[in-house]
């Protein structure tokens, strides 16, 4: 177990993102909404956008304290990013987040002289690029065939990278290569190689890739051939490639979707103003029930999301036994929440929706941008693979909490210890926030709708119980039949149920987030999700009065201009 | 755990013959003891499993990347004897 941990004050934030972004509405802001779709149409990243995060000194969040940076927190860092992502996502991925998925494996396998090197860059607003995919074997990097082989004093690199962000703009390439012919997990190493000592004839960047969504983003490969470096390259010790990986990775499959939830923001927030404005049947389209439906539907849903990464990313700080399981969960379930949420929407703004001009142009680039977005880093099928082993190991462990630092994780705003990329574990081993569930389920008893909801996912988590140790041998890893992969898809479920009812338990008393509104709606829909509450939500008028009661609030926050996740921080507009 | 018939060489190893024969769904006594783990078909996400069932079955908790650097039956179970024996 980790030693009682010390909370850390977080280093002064700088000049808030927010204010310095500005109202995103006003047509005339170069950093507004109308600017940014319009960038997007040339397919270029806002190049006023760019200055400006360049000038807020943006790579300093991805730098940990300890180094010179603002990074303490993972919460804190994925808070502060939703700024950016609820203007639009391709400045965020392109201008920011590229960076910090190829630092994170440096803060957590580097020597000194490499954390060092990368800090200093970063710090003076340089790029560093993730160069993992290969096309043939997608984000399974496990099979990664790009090789760096020692060679009379050298390592010698032969091979290519594809759609890799940034690529061709970086100042440090991370790269991760086959540094052994042996099978194994000893076999491959991350280089962390600066652009300007390579030899220009050895290295070929590619045309860029066009795609649908995020279309600012410079996504390139890279091919090397007998490209020799220095064996300094070698990022930390040869052969800890997938460890570091493993362990790495945590960190941004956690804190990357929760950040996209910034981008829902502005897809709720643009259709409540749509629904407000427009009329239908003399009343405005948002007193219809189906749209309060859809709009208190997708609000609760964003929450859900805030809910399962902000314990996630928590987790990093103070469950490392746990983060590795949460971790994809969030990088598994968050999109598919996000993505259903944003299509409900769409089909309240109608031909809205996909208009790319106009007062609501900015909604289509988001739901463009969506996918793209939470498909990078790792998609679903890899996700749930990276779980499935984990099932039968936490169904043994069954505890039924709660667990020791359930405080930690659920009160979101507390301070936490200091993020230590090198106390991340490889494998799960314990499993907390189900156990919290149990606990809060027997604890709820008299509470009537959250006693009821709560104990539809307890059975539910006593059959997956059942099945994850009656599942064979060979279904338990990668190559698992449906059965296998099905189960991993309702543990994140069940995962995300647990955290919504922790959130709650420990909201401030009196606060939006102690009322069991929306916990009850969350609850209700992430049940529908397991197809394991028998259509409850058609049934009564308490259902039509919680979405009067979501839609209320939301109307409130998007006219106060206040963001609609956890926070409930106020913004520019 | 200071009973060598659980914690010496040859029952370690015996012992996690009978894992790796679970999880490839084969008789124990084709399992090579020297043969690496990988090549018997057991990946790196195996190997993470394996810790797992070491830990819970002597009461250890070990390096989840052990069955990486100790990569055949032998390998682990010489190790694993060895830090039984030092408790």
């Amino acid at each position: 177990m980790t030693p009682p941990p010390t909370p850390v004050r977080q280093p002064p934030a700088g000049p808030d993102l927010e204010l310095l972004l500005g109202d995103p509405t006003q047509t005339a802001n170069p950093l507004g909404y109308a600017a940014l779709v319009a960038a997007d149409e040339r397919g270029e990243l806002s190049t006023a956008g760019e200055r400006a995060l360049h000038d807020h000194g943006l790579n300093a969040e991805f730098v940990p304290a300890a180094l010179g940076g603002r990074l303490v927190g993972a919460d804190h860092l994925m808070r502060r990013l939703r700024a950016v992502f609820r203007r639009d996502s391709a400045l965020a991925i392109g201008y920011g987040l590229t960076s910090l998925i190829a630092s994170v494996p440096v803060w957590t396998s580097g020597r000194p002289a490499q954390r060092a090197r990368l800090a200093e860059l970063l710090l003076a607003g340089g790029r560093a690029a993730a160069c993992y995919t290969e096309l043939p074997h997608g984000t399974d990097f496990g099979r990664a065939e790009f090789a760096a082989r020692a060679q009379a004093g050298r390592l010698v690199l032969t091979g290519r990278k594809d759609l890799v962000n940034n690529v061709a703009r970086a100042d440090l390439l991370l790269l991760f290569a086959r540094t052994d012919d042996r099978p194994g997990s000893r076999s491959h190493s991350h280089l962390l190689l600066d652009r300007s000592t390579l030899p220009p004839d050895r290295v070929t960047f590619g045309p860029r890739y066009p795609t649908s969504g995020v279309r600012g983003c410079q996504l390139g490969g890279v091919a090397f051939d007998n490209c020799p470096v220095s064996p300094d390259a070698v990022l930390g010790e040869a052969g800890t490639g997938i460890e570091t990986v493993l362990r790495g990775f945590q960190v941004t499959r956690s804190v990357l979707p929760g950040m996209v939830v910034g981008s829902l923001d502005t897809m709720l927030r643009t259709v409540t103003r749509f629904a407000l404005d427009r009329r239908l049947y003399g009343a405005p389209v948002a007193d219809l029930p189906q749209t309060r439906a859809v709009l208190g539907g997708a609000f609760a849903d964003l929450l859900v999301a805030d809910c399962l990464a902000t314990v996630a990313v928590r987790a990093l700080h103070v469950l490392p036994e746990q983060a590795p399981v949460l971790a994809p969960a969030v990088k598994y379930l968050v999109p598919k929440l996000l993505q259903d949420a944003a299509y409900q929407l769409s089909v309240v703004l109608g031909a809205r929706g996909y208009l790319r001009e106009g007062d609501y142009a900015i909604f289509q680039k988001h739901l463009r941008d969506l996918p793209v977005v939470t498909l990078a880093h790792a998609s679903s099928a890899v996700c749930l693979a990276s779980i499935i082993p984990s099932l039968p190991v936490l169904a043994r462990q069954a505890g039924d909490g709660p667990g020791e630092v359930s405080d930690q994780l659920y009160r979101w705003e507390e301070p936490l210890p200091a993020l230590d990329f090198a106390g991340l574990q490889l494998a799960a081993r314990r499993d907390d926030v189900c156990a919290d569930l149990r606990a809060a389920h027997r604890e709820l008893a008299g509470t009537g709708e959250p006693h009821r909801l709560t104990g539809i996912f307890v059975a539910e988590l006593d059959r997956l119980r059942e099945r994850a140790l009656a599942l064979p041998p060979r279904d338990r890893t990668v190559t698992a039949g449906r059965p296998g992969f099905a189960l991993a898809a309702r543990y994140t479920v069940l995962l995300a149920a647990a955290a919504c009812v922790g959130v709650w338990r420990h909201a401030p008393a009196a606060s939006f987030l102690a009322e069991p509104t929306w916990l009850v709606t969350a609850l209700t829909r992430l049940a529908d999700r397991l197809g394991a509450d028998g259509g409850q939500r058609w049934s009564t008028g308490a259902d039509a009065e919680r979405y009067r009661r979501l839609c209320a609030e939301l109307s409130d926050r998007v006219a106060d201009a206040r963001s609609l996740d956890l926070a409930d921080r106020r913004l520019a507009g | 755990m200071s009973d060598t018939t659980i914690s010496s060489t040859p029952a370690v190893a015996g012992w996690l013959a009978e894992r790796v024969a679970f999880y490839l769904e084969r008789p124990a006594d084709e399992i090579d003891p020297d043969a690496p783990l990988v090549e018997l078909g057991l990946d790196s996400v195996y190997a993470l499993t394996l810790c797992g069932d070491i830990e819970e079955r002597y009461g250890l908790v070990v390096e989840q990347t052990l069955p990486w650097d100790y990569p055949t039956v032998n390998a682990l179970a010489g190790h694993l004897s060895g830090v039984l024996a030092g408790r």
